[in-house]
């Protein structure tokens, strides 16, 4: 992970993209100071608050990085069937999340607990806190996980692909759940995802990272429309569409992520890129501006490339 | 790519219409002991272990005889009608010491499981959860304790310090019991501590304590009264073992091991002193390991066959 560098309004959906290993859950762990074993936050701030009184995140001692976790930042995590405690039941364990801040007190956290799965709509509350988590089906635990992470009205929520683990129709169920807490609560999401869709139906921007940087970022619309790098560009064009290009073959990337522990020198992903030029075996681009609010980490930038090569845009 | 906002709107329909059975909870007690019943020798085995806790329990109210009264019937007499089980060299009525024995074979038993189930428990938590130098120093005193005849420590403890009360042998068998313990727990949290529900608890801000005792050692609860189960027959034969030797409870205490040691001097004429005492702890032993298994295979379905 280098140089990555982003912001978060309050009340704001980003959503980060990329493909297995390009460290968008690296990025979601370190603002909570997670991150395994042999990683290591070497350098960098992550700071958190309103303007001019912000915190550092990686200056923070123990007890305000636990105070921090929860209070002000929550997350929830891909497979909702392990984040749970299986020996202990669900209302407990979102009482417990409450308990581990002095937040509320003990029975402000107990009558808390059925209006939380209410709230992320779980059919008889009253019944189902009273459950084990292996009575849950999935779209339940990981609607009960919501619950849990916004326990303690956290100002920002990490979503770590949380609907990979899900079928599709449960997927739409907690995208809109996300979605609608979004609005009524104004907690704002960081949405971690490799499914466009599903940022594209909740995120008002989007951050596409790859081999652990960010490549481009943008409002969801405008990356959508005009994609500028070649990374993006070739993702929007691997998945099928209704709308558009109908007659057209489907677009894959070819090769792999790179090896980070020995990075091609250059632009990280120049070996796999249709639009390489010689620039970019030598020099990594900067994150430059492309257009108002959109940054592209590319050389080349692809209305150049499309305008250069136009037969391009058509065969891959 | 954006579902049209009336999409949703049938699926929150559904959701709310649907008819939603909730299971009642069945607990995890519960469901062992469903299992359990099931399985007739553990079955058995739970039955002849209470049937001892018993005995052990109600000779400390009433025996037919006092237990150390000496010479209430001929010495050497083989079991009649009034000494069911006969009288021993001292013509003690040797029911009356069996059950007291039981009691003392029962309390080393359990003390000593609860006792070094503590210990163990306890550094097997903070060796695997902490790891580091913390886990470093557990784990090279448990290889080193492990390395080391238990007997030959708690013979050496109960020598040097001549004491050989009840309490200071449980407390001396259970420094060498533990390690068995801690390391289970060692192993287990370090497997629990990697799963995703303790990483959950953490990015809520759980403290530390918390995780431990309420997400990890719930958790590894299972292997662990099973290990605590199997601790209870091994204290039992060790201070039978102790007392066989002459240094476990102190006469005329009527120790299982010192029964069966004072027999066999009259082996050959008079075996009764020797084999009831013997058999009864030989039926204990069996009857708790049975149950460990038994309990063990109720509380891991998956392991079962």
């Amino acid at each position: 992970m280098d140089g990555v560098s982003f912001h978060v309004d309050r009340g704001e959906t980003v959503g980060i993209v990329g493909e297995s290993g390009s460290g968008k859950s690296v990025t979601a762990m370190s603002i909570l100071r997670l991150v395994a074993e042999p990683g290591r936050i070497a350098s960098g701030r992550i700071l958190f608050g309103d303007e001019g009184k912000q915190k550092d995140v990686v200056q923070m001692t123990d007890d305000e990085i636990r105070e921090f976790r929860g209070n002000d930042v929550a997350m929830i995590f891909q497979d909702p069937m392990t984040s749970m405690n299986p020996v202990l039941k669900v209302g407990f364990q979102i009482k417990e999340a409450m308990a581990a801040h002095e937040r509320f007190t003990p029975k402000q956290a107990r009558d808390r607990v059925v209006p939380m799965l209410k709230r992320v709509r779980i059919p008889a509350p009253e019944d189902r806190a009273k459950n084990y988590p292996h009575q849950f089906s999935g779209g339940m635990r990981q609607r009960a996980m919501i619950a849990m992470g916004l326990s303690n009205e956290p100002h920002l929520l990490i979503a770590d692909e949380p609907t990979t683990a899900l079928d599709v129709t449960v997927q739409a169920q907690i995208i809109e759940l996300l979605r609608d807490l979004n609005r009524d609560l104004g907690t704002a999401v960081i949405l971690i995802t490799h499914n466009l869709a599903v940022v594209a139906s909740l995120c008002t921007r989007v951050i596409v990272m790859y081999a652990g940087r960010i490549v481009e970022e943008g409002p969801t619309r405008q990356i959508f429309k005009s994609p500028q790098h070649p990374y993006t560009w070739s993702l929007l064009r691997s998945i099928p569409r209704l709308d558009e290009y109908q007659h057209e073959k489907l677009l894959t990337i070819s090769g792999l992520p790179p090896d980070l522990t020995n990075p091609p020198p250059g632009c990280k992903f120049h070996p796999r890129c249709r639009f390489r030029v010689d620039r970019c075996l030598e020099e990594e681009p900067p994150l430059g501006e492309v257009d108002p609010g959109q940054k592209a980490r590319c050389w080349v930038l692809m209305r150049n490339a499309l305008a250069a090569q136009p037969q391009q845009a058509g065969q891959p | 790519m954006a579902t049209a906002p009336s999409d949703y709107a049938l699926q929150e329909d559904f959701v709310a219409s649907e008819q939603y059975e909730v299971g009642e909870s069945v607990s995890l007690w519960q469901d062992t002991w469903r299992r359990m019943r099931r399985n007739r020798l553990a079955l058995i085995a739970t039955a002849f272990v209470l049937f001892v806790l018993l005995v052990a329990i109600v000779s400390q109210f009433w025996t037919p005889y006092p237990i150390w009264k000496q010479g209430v019937g001929p010495t050497y007499q083989t079991p009649t009608l009034k000494h069911p089980l006969g009288l021993d060299q001292s013509g003690r009525d040797i029911l009356s010491r069996l059950m007291g024995g039981a009691a003392i074979s029962m309390e080393v038993g359990i003390g000593t499981a609860l006792l070094s189930s503590v210990i163990g428990i306890v550094l097997g938590l903070l060796a695997g959860f902490y790891r580091g130098w913390i886990d470093s120093i557990i784990s090279l005193v448990i290889n080193v304790w492990y390395g080391i005849p238990d007997l030959l420590v708690v013979i050496m403890i109960v020598v040097i310090t001549g004491r050989r009360e009840l309490l200071f042998i449980i407390i001396a068998i259970s420094i060498t019991a533990w390690v068995n313990m801690a390391r289970l727990v060692r192993g287990q949290t370090l497997s629990l501590r990697e799963r995703e529900f303790v990483e959950a608890a953490r990015s809520i801000g759980t403290r530390d304590f918390s995780i431990l005792f309420r997400h990890i050692f719930p958790n590894a609860l299972g292997p662990i009264i099973v290990q605590a189960t199997y601790l209870v027959p091994s204290a039992i034969i060790f201070e039978a073992f102790l007392s066989y030797l002459g240094l476990g409870v102190p006469p005329p205490n009527p120790s299982w091991g010192a029964m069966t040691a004072e027999g066999y001097r009259s082996l050959q004429y008079a075996p009764h002193i020797t084999l009831i005492p013997a058999l009864a702890l030989g039926l204990t032993l069996v009857a708790l390991n049975a149950f460990g298994d038994g309990l063990r295979d109720a509380l891991d379905p998956r392991m079962r066959r």
